[in-house]
């Protein structure tokens, strides 16, 4: 009796004996370290591998489902040894060997990361995974972002729809391990390859079970959308709770906060970059500027959030559903963008330094960029 | 001392660039066409070898690949010739000719 173990060759799974795994594993290691030197390392590892899946396919059958450690070695045996250079009794010219070598430094140096969506042990689309994946961080975190930017702006769906459509996902080995910014050698593969098989087995017993899965998952999806877009504006136009009108005399004094909060953040965050301080207080050391700068958002979302809400409570107790409400909320809107306006343009008049960041903010905007870059590949 | 068949495996191994060349040239294959086309000749290879020689010739910009679905297992490579394998091609087969030239004619009263 021995013990079986399920890989993943060019996406389907294969039971291969402890043995035969163990040689494959060998082989696909030995021809990894063989082709270090090779820019298209990554596509001929993967290329065997397809290469390896037909071959143990045509020795499968509906009553054999396990390759035997024997088959193994007999398809490796097939394979060959993986040869590093092809054709080395050919003359090669000194320029040729000094681009292989400079090829090969560059690919040594770590994969650049790429965003992809990444399906395996994602919740909706992958997008969260993938951006995990891209900044190495925990994907629960990048999910918990989302839904507080959906929350307090109403952004984050926005964005996930975008970035759903427009982002890529990861289907080959190489695209899955370019999302990781690792260089996929063999034992990657495999550890991956085994590692997502049994993610999805352990929630579906078969393909029927996944299917049903999603098509419930979807029907569900739709029903909850069906019902947002016909009843989304109950809240607003359904009858008003009953609240003291007085609650309204509020209103403009919840606007001024609102609108001083609003200003506070932006000549924070101005300040934070265009001179890396806290109006001259110093960030600690290991906290870049566009963390601040976002931990600062936060902030702001956080504290404005409750005032919104509170605000929203006075135009009810207003007691105008319907149009004249929302007039009233089109008049305080106004309102809101004069006070900010107003006190930004002051900032800006009696602030040299605040003049001077808005004019250097596309310039800014570049070098953070970079910064965030820099930062997370040196993490 | 070496058999004539040991002796000449430098020479097949550089040969081999320009027989799979050729064979890419008739029609689009997969790496499994190659192999059974190159299994019955002197030259038969294995993956082993020929992966990383397609992966150079592609660098080389002398062919390139497209995906296909096929009912066995995961979607393949099928080869086809660039504009500059296809002049590779006709160069090697015109130096290859005068090649047989020679060794026909030398040591020839």
């Amino acid at each position: 009796m021995n013990k079986v173990i399920t890989i993943n060759l060019g996406g389907n799974a294969y039971q291969l004996e402890e043995g035969g795994y163990d040689l494959l594993s060998n082989y696909l290691d030995a021809a990894a370290a063989r082709l270090h030197a090779n820019p298209d390392r990554d596509e001929i590892l993967s290329d065997i591998e397809g290469a390896m899946a037909e071959k143990f396919r045509a020795l499968l059958g509906s009553h054999k489902t396990v390759v035997a450690t024997k088959e193994v070695a007999t398809v490796l045996a097939e394979m060959g040894p993986i040869e590093a250079e092809p054709g080395t009794s050919q003359p090669g010219t000194p320029g040729d060997v000094g681009a292989t070598g400079a090829a090969a430094a560059e690919s040594s140096n770590g994969k650049p990361r790429r965003l992809y969506r990444i399906n395996e042990g994602a919740m909706l689309a992958g997008v969260c995974n993938g951006i995990a994946a891209y900044f190495n961080l925990d994907p629960t975190l990048v999910r918990l972002a989302f839904v507080l930017l959906t929350i307090f702006w109403g952004t984050g769906l926005l964005v996930y729809v975008v970035m759903a459509i427009v982002v890529p996902e990861a289907c080959s080995p190489e695209e899955k391990a370019a999302a990781a910014g690792l260089p996929p050698t063999a034992q990657e593969f495999i550890r991956r390859a085994k590692a997502g098989y049994y993610e999805a087995t352990k929630n579906f017993p078969d393909r029927k079970a996944s299917r049903e899965w999603g098509r419930r998952f979807r029907r569900k999806w739709r029903a909850y959308a069906g019902h947002w877009r016909h009843h989304w504006r109950d809240p607003w136009t359904g009858p008003a709770p009953v609240f003291d009108p007085r609650l309204s005399y509020w209103l403009p004094v919840l606007s001024l906060l609102v609108g001083m909060a609003t200003v506070a953040w932006i000549c924070t965050s101005i300040s934070l970059l265009a001179t890396g301080t806290v109006f001259g207080q110093t960030l600690p050391d290991n906290v870049p500027v566009w963390l601040a700068a976002a931990l600062v958002f936060l902030t702001y979302g956080i504290l404005v959030g409750p005032l919104k809400v509170a605000r929203h409570l006075c135009y009810k107790s207003w007691g105008h559903p319907g149009a004249a409400g929302s007039l009233v909320f089109l008049l305080d809107a106004a309102i809101w963008f004069l006070v900010v306006g107003a006190l930004l343009g002051l900032a800006l008049h009696y602030f040299p330094t605040l003049r001077e960041a808005v004019h250097n903010l596309p310039a800014l905007a570049h070098q953070a960029i970079d910064d965030i870059r820099t930062w997370w590949n040196t993490k | 001392m070496l058999s004539v068949n040991e002796k000449f495996s430098a020479i097949r191994k550089g040969l081999l660039e320009f027989l799979v060349l050729q064979i890419i040239a008739a029609e689009k294959v997969y790496v499994a066409d190659i192999l059974k086309q190159l299994s019955t000749t002197q030259f038969a290879t294995q993956e082993g070898t020929l992966y990383p020689l397609l992966s150079k010739m592609r660098r080389e910009e002398l062919l390139d690949y497209e995906w296909r679905e096929s009912e066995a297992g995961p979607p393949r490579k099928y080869y086809k010739l660039t504009a500059k394998g296809r002049e590779q091609l006709r160069e090697t087969l015109e130096y290859w000719s005068e090649i047989n030239e020679t060794v026909k004619k030398l040591g020839q009263p």
